[in-house]
């Protein structure tokens, strides 16, 4: 058809004007450190798993979520969660359920009967890590990936250090570890139990790099003046005994000298052994308390009775003298000279442990300082080959602090191995709040996962906090807000007065026509999740 | 078909005749009964193949029709007076996209003070938008200019205004010859638009034009609305050839052979010229009548040819400009040029003020026999206006 002069125009001619030569800067799409990821203990890239959960690719998410750490059905209940800390939904409404959904995606896993694959070509190296529990298992598990052969030994009957001997049932069931450790096993993973290692230097000869990863198992003593018959237990025998069948008779009411979060958990097991009253005693205020505060809360609700600002003087029989403290102008507790009488059938001190650095043997060539042993970055201790991590170096004692670094040992000792240097990736700032463009997001409040009510808890050692089921866990997942990472929302593609914006398709993100970008920079100011950046033209 | 029938009602069946494919217009009076009776005849399955489409306001009713008509839909709609100012914009917009939609005026004054009662005000104020406006001296005439001005329009690619005297025309109830839909069918094509929006083959319609080619558009708008007037007179003979009437055309004479004196108007007034004119004429005055249908265009050699030998001429308008006085003067004045003609004009009938015989019989004997200004109201209340206007000065 013949078009009217000048006021009608054909579609092609506004391609003509290649807009982008107008441009001093181009935006480019950056993948940003959430803050999730940046919290994580054991490095996990939660933003990313949570992101390929999103649509129900549950396997998809899974094997992103153990590429960094092979436990989420115990994360899920055991992680303290500094992620959901720090998580920016936080800001707007609630926290993203993070723990949750990793918990259902590891179930989900369990259920299903998912399996890792061995290494699919062996490095000819032999690596030894010296203790199961979960700093030991996630470095023999990131070894074996690597394709080394690894021989773990524990002088316990049952792997799993302190997630098995420290942590009751009610928090972790052992069908749950117990499915995540054979998962490692079936990779190639030797297990050698009741194997404690006398001497690391005797193990050098054998293998080409050992991990250490112990724990810290011994009892601190604190000397409490005693008549022969006061009962006087330690905790981490207390738990131990337990795990192990043969439980500890307590009496009926129970005195927990600590406020960690091992004294919870020792008082907690108290209760569902049988003792009618269960008080913890604790030195300073709650605030100043190193349990975390989930446990603390669970407690008070299973009528544990905490005695804050309290020392144990003297027990004498069944009489427990207890002084009453008061906090300085520094914070610490101070005598006050006012004494109280508790009756008690049984003292279990919770007063934290040590590390056991028999094995070390007498050569000075592994250096200990105040109770820990040193390593350097790439978690190496003075000996070269030796490695370790967990609670026998300095950091906080959680599972999760311990499986990350577990994870950094096992791809230092790798890089070693291989003669090269592992470069962790650089540290990178954690996208704020005020970063995202947050009124894009729709208002969604978190979903709380059930717990037993408290009365039905302490009465036996189920499992205290249910799972979420598909629905919820995939409602809580598309909580995430992805800070610093595109979720391809479309906002670009639809902003873009160019039509420079591409979509290249699900997951695939989308490609900027540079022929066509003016550089308006109007898709960064409205990306909602603060991963799009400008950047100077060369 | 003869009816006895509405002014109102008689359009929209003659509309409806014409088969127009959308139809879009919001209701103000006294054009109401119009587009009232087009919704009936929609919603009742007497006009196949239309949409009546339902707005919010005159500006919408515009812009829907550009819409409309810019997919190639025959189109129609229709305003009075706010109405008409409201859609002012969207106005010029049909017209500058050629689009040839028809609209029909319902003339009425306009505001403030607010007044429903029929003038020129509305159309007027749209002499220059570029759209054809075409005035209706009868009921009977209205609807013949419907019939005329969609196959003006689709000839041109050009909007034609059909300007009606509002209630005087609209509201009046007599016997009109409505043409069936069989007969407007021999008569008015098939619609073949200048262009289309066709996603299939699609273009910008309405690209902003820069100054390197504005004013060749204008100009070429100029050049085809001059154009039309050949158009709009053929119109009129082919529609005597089929319904045996006339109908539309440029300009209309009556009597004016020999006659000294000329009347110029537009509208329904020219029949109360033609009656008095007849009396004057028996009395042996020399007096006739033009009357303009084709204000736009305007016909300025046809205009030219009919006054031509006559010694005075009298423009009677029923709107005016502030400031300076008659609209169709200006244009009947560069029309006389040279020719030596006297020319005055009276402004008769604003905002529905009655236009009696006897008032237009003295002006027009003052006229002819002493003389009369260059500019005069008709039955204008000196006296309240000079002593109205004498307090405004005293106070200012």
């Amino acid at each position: 058809m013949e078009r009217p002069f000048a006021i009608t125009l054909g579609v092609g001619s506004s391609l003509a004007n290649h807009t982008g030569s107008w441009r001093v800067e181009h935006p480019e799409y950056v993948h940003r450190m959430p803050p999730c990821n940046a919290a994580c203990p054991a490095g996990e890239n939660i933003q990313n798993w949570l992101y390929i959960a999103e649509d129900g690719s549950y396997e998809p998410a899974w094997q992103e979520l153990i590429k960094e750490n092979p436990f989420p059905a115990i994360m899920g209940r055991v992680c303290y969660h500094p992620c959901e800390n720090v998580c920016n939904r936080g800001e707007l409404d609630e926290a993203v359920g993070i723990n949750s959904i990793e918990r259902f995606l590891g179930d989900y896993a369990i259920e299903h009967g998912w399996r890792i694959p061995g290494p699919t070509s062996e490095s000819g190296f032999k690596v030894l890590v010296v203790g199961a529990g979960p700093a030991g298992l996630s470095a023999a598990y990131h070894l074996r990936r690597s394709g080394h052969a690894v021989v773990i030994k524990d002088a316990t009957h049952a792997p799993g250090g302190m997630m098995r001997y420290g942590i009751p049932k009610y928090r972790l069931p052992r069908e749950i570890l117990d499915a995540e450790i054979d998962r490692i096993a079936g990779m190639g993973v030797q297990f050698q139990l009741n194997t404690r290692v006398e001497d690391v230097h005797d193990e050098m000869d054998s293998f080409d790099a050992v991990f250490l990863a112990i724990g810290a198992q011994l009892s601190k003593r604190a000397y409490i003046p005693a008549g022969e018959s006061a009962k006087i237990l330690d905790a981490i025998s207390v738990l131990s005994d337990v795990e192990n069948g043969t439980p500890p008779s307590l009496g009926r009411r129970v005195v927990i000298y600590g406020g960690g979060n091992t004294a919870m958990d020792v008082a907690r097991t108290a209760k569902r052994l049988g003792a009618d009253e269960a008080i913890i005693v604790y030195r300073r205020t709650r605030d100043k308390a190193p349990a975390n505060d989930v446990e603390v809360t669970e407690a008070l609700e299973e009528g544990i009775l905490i005695k804050w600002l309290s020392t144990v003087s003297n027990m004498d029989g069944e009489k427990l003298t207890v002084e009453k403290m008061e906090l300085d102008e520094r914070g610490f507790p101070q005598p006050t000279g006012e004494f109280e009488d508790l009756e008690a059938d049984s003292l279990i001190l919770a007063l934290g442990q040590e590390v056991d650095f028999s094995l070390l043997g007498n050569s000075a060539d592994l250096d200990v300082t105040n109770g820990t042993i040193a390593v350097d970055r790439a978690m190496m201790t003075s000996h070269p080959g030796i490695f370790a991590g967990g609670d026998m170096v300095f950091a906080d004692r959680t599972v999760t602090t311990s499986i990350g670094h577990g994870k950094k040992a096992a791809r230092n000792i790798d890089a070693w191995l291989r003669g090269s240097d592992f470069k962790s990736s650089e540290e990178k700032v954690p996208v704020t709040i005020d970063e995202l463009n947050t009124w894009y997001y729709t208002d969604a409040p978190h979903v709380i996962s059930e717990k037993l009510e408290a009365a039905r808890r302490v009465q036996d050692f189920s499992e205290i906090v249910k799972g979420l089921d598909e629905s919820t866990a995939l409602y809580e997942a598309r909580r995430c807000m992805s800070c610093g990472n595109c979720f391809e929302c479309d906002n670009c593609f639809g902003v873009c007065p160019d039509n420079a914006i591409k979509r290249l398709g699900p997951g695939l993100g989308y490609e900027i026509d540079l022929d066509y970008c003016k550089g308006c920079g109007i898709c960064v100011s409205e990306c909602p999740a603060s991963a799009l950046q400008m950047f100077p033209d060369a | 078909m003869l009816k006895q029938v509405e002014g109102s009602r008689a359009v929209a069946e003659v509309v409806a005749a014409c088969r127009p494919e959308v139809i879009c217009a919001y209701p103000i009076s006294p054009q109401t009964h119009i587009v009232e009776g087009l919704s009936q005849l929609v919603k009742n399955g007497d006009l196949l193949g239309c949409e009546f489409i339902n707005v919010e306001s005159e500006f919408s009713a515009m812009s829907v029709a550009i819409g409309a008509s810019a997919t190639g839909a025959r189109t129609y709609t229709a305003t009075a007076s706010q109405g008409l100012l409201y859609m002012v914009e969207a106005v010029y917009n049909a017209s500058g996209l050629g689009l040839p939609i028809v609209m029909t005026i319902a003339n009425r004054a306009i505001g403030g003070p607010i007044n429903i009662w029929n003038d020129h005000s509305d159309s007027m104020s749209q002499r220059d938008s570029g759209w054809i406006q075409l005035y209706a001296e009868s009921n009977q005439e209205a609807v013949d200019l419907h019939v005329q001005a969609f196959r003006i329009a689709e000839e041109m690619s050009l909007p034609v205004m059909v300007c009606m005297d509002g209630f005087i025309l609209t509201h009046a109830f007599e016997e009109i010859d409505i043409p069936t839909q069989d007969e407007v069918g021999a008569y008015l094509p098939t619609f073949r638009p200048r262009q289309v929006l066709d996603p299939g083959d699609p273009v910008s319609i309405g690209a902003m034009v820069g100054p390197e080619a504005f004013m060749e558009v204008k100009y070429m708008a100029h050049a085809r609305m001059i154009e039309s007037a050949d158009h709009i007179a053929r119109a009129a003979i082919d529609f005597k050839e089929a319904f045996g009437r006339d109908s539309g055309g440029l300009v209309r004479s009556y009597k004016i052979e020999r006659a000294q004196t000329v009347v110029i108007a537009l509208g329904s007034i020219l029949g109360t010229l033609k009656d008095l004119i007849d009396q004057m004429q028996d009395e042996g005055i020399s007096i006739g009548v033009v009357g303009i249908t084709s204000f736009r265009p305007f016909p300025v050699n046809e205009l030219r040819d009919a006054l031509k030998n006559c010694k005075r001429v009298i423009v009677l308008e029923k709107a005016f400009q502030t400031g300076i006085g008659g609209i169709v003067t200006e244009d009947v004045d560069r029309s006389l040029r040279g020719l030596g003609v006297e020319r005055s004009t009276l402004i008769a009938g604003l905002g529905g003020r009655p236009i009696s015989t006897q008032s237009l019989r003295s002006y027009l004997v003052k006229a002819i026999d002493s003389g009369v200004e260059e500019l005069t109201f008709l039955d204008l209340e000196i006296d309240t206006v000079e002593s109205e206007l004498a307090r405004e000065r005293n106070s200012r």
